[in-house]
């Protein structure tokens, strides 16, 4: 018996420090919702609703643990009701009821549903008995039927879009990898795009060209030089075989 | 009041103050991308969602930019300064830009930085610097468009080269522009003072939302020098 006590007091302490949990993560929430509306974003708030779902499924847990005893046998008895402020009370709810009275006792205290939701149920079970068996195996197989018709919908929609987004990254290319670097590489050094390197050195100018030191001396300096000649008529293709040329002459860091 | 006097009563001494106070947007932080011609309608649809300017119409540009460089005394590495001025816009600024070496930085850090000093200045910006002795690198022009989000700078433009051999005539080469990729860049970049890294996170979440269509990155410009 003193066992059964204990373990009582046990299962109650931690269902309560659980309820408490909880109690204040909705607090926080309803917080969040009431103070931070502007600023919060759907994640945290989806956060938010996550710890409070776990926690619930934490106090499921424990009241339905083996060892909890079932707290529906118990009985909580009003012994006494009065209509007086009391202070305990309010203490203990913080704030929230300050007297025990006729009013509320019914509301707290209550192990039944509301009388009027009470008939509606009794209805509802008296139509549910009125029905005969052939007709109910019927309608649970004609929902049976719809659901399993929203479920298939729903899966073939997924799978749809789950193909769709697969193709979609696997198809078709939107960027091209080597695109990125020679853009960079054109607007931050010039790289094909110094075609106006040949008057420069035509005019016996130094290599205005080169950009970074060592790899520009000396070799590459020549060809240019011929080039500009053949310049007019040649069109655009002197630039390309100039790049050619950089790269070679880039090439000299590495030896 | 007197003191404020004291202190700030040169062009220099204020600039200087503003330096020390670290309000002077200095540091550019940005990754770049590219993206194919025949995929830009539907990236620069996603960024008109995005952004900011989307009541307006699409914001074009197009612009001329010319890279000048300067050897030092002791023909240490030249020092480079960008002209850019508007070609559809006559008569406006031009814009004369230093940026300095791109830091790369190790993972943890979400965009490369670099230095970053702009002014406007008037059309005879490019006598002047001749005059200094800086001789033209290179040229190019950009055209595209240019979107806002906040204080990032979204910019989609293609890179063209300009004919040399059509320079001389009256529209000075820019009617017969032949591009030099069949990619967009794609570029988005904050200026900000230094030290503050914060917005560099937000570039970081901004381009993810733009993957898988431009994948914008940290561009290793040193693998760039040295590459093919």
């Amino acid at each position: 018996m003193q066992r059964e006590e204990k373990q009582q007091d046990a299962v109650l302490e931690a269902v309560i420090s659980r309820v408490n949990d909880l109690k204040t993560s909705i607090g926080a929430m309803i917080f969040k919702v009431e103070n931070e509306y502007e600023t919060l974003n759907w994640p945290n708030f989806l956060d938010n609703f996550a710890l409070i779902s776990g926690q619930l499924t934490s106090l499921t847990k424990i009241l339905s643990n083996e060892k909890a005893p079932a707290l529906r046998n118990f009985t909580v008895l009003p012994l006494m009701l009065k209509p007086d402020l009391d202070e305990n009370l309010a203490r203990v709810t913080e704030g929230r009821l300050t007297t025990f009275s006729h009013d509320i006792v019914p509301d707290y205290l209550r192990t039944k549903p509301e009388p009027d939701a009470e008939l509606k149920m009794m209805q509802l079970e008296h139509k549910a008995n009125c029905v005969t068996y052939e007709t109910a195996q019927k309608q649970v197989a004609a929902m049976n039927k719809v659901v399993g018709h929203v479920w298939d919908l729903v899966n073939k929609a997924r799978e749809e879009w789950e193909s769709e987004a697969g193709s979609r990254s696997g198809a078709a290319q939107t960027f091209s990898l080597t695109d990125t670097p020679l853009l960079v590489a054109a607007i931050s050094m010039g790289k094909g795009l110094k075609h106006t390197v040949a008057p420069g050195a035509m005019m016996g100018g130094p290599p205005p060209g080169p950009q970074r030191g060592p790899g520009a001396l000396g070799p590459p300096q020549g060809p240019p030089g011929g080039i500009p000649g053949q310049m007019g008529p040649m069109g655009k293709a002197p630039s390309a075989i100039k790049t050619n040329i950089k790269a070679a002459g880039q090439m000299h860091p590495y030896r | 009041m007197a003191m404020a006097q004291q202190t700030v009563n040169t062009a220099i001494d204020s600039l200087t103050a503003a330096l020390k106070s670290n309000i002077i947007p200095n540091q550019e932080y940005f990754l770049q991308g590219s993206i194919l011609d025949s995929s830009v309608e539907v990236l620069l649809h996603r960024l008109r969602g995005l952004c900011d300017n989307v009541d307006t119409n699409l914001e074009t540009f197009h612009d001329h930019e010319m890279c000048f460089s300067i050897r030092g005394p002791n023909n240490t590495q030249p020092l480079q300064l960008r002209v850019r001025r508007s070609l559809d816009h006559n008569g406006m600024p031009m814009q004369l830009r230093y940026i300095g070496q791109p830091e790369i930085g190790d993972k943890s850090r979400p965009t490369v930085l670099r230095n970053s000093i702009d002014i406007g200045t008037s059309n005879t910006v490019v006598e002047f610097l001749t005059e200094l002795g800086c001789r033209k690198d290179f040229e190019y022009s950009a055209k595209g468009y240019m979107f806002r989000k906040g204080r990032m700078k979204i910019t989609v433009f293609k890179v063209f080269k300009i004919d040399e051999t059509r320079k001389m005539m009256s529209s000075g080469g820019f009617d017969a522009l032949s591009p030099l990729t069949h990619s967009y860049l794609v570029e988005l970049s904050v200026l900000a003072p230094s030290g503050q890294d914060a917005i560099a996170d937000d570039m970081r979440c901004f381009a993810e939302q733009l993957r898988p269509l431009v994948q914008l990155e940290k561009i290793d410009y040193k693998r760039l020098v040295h590459g093919p």
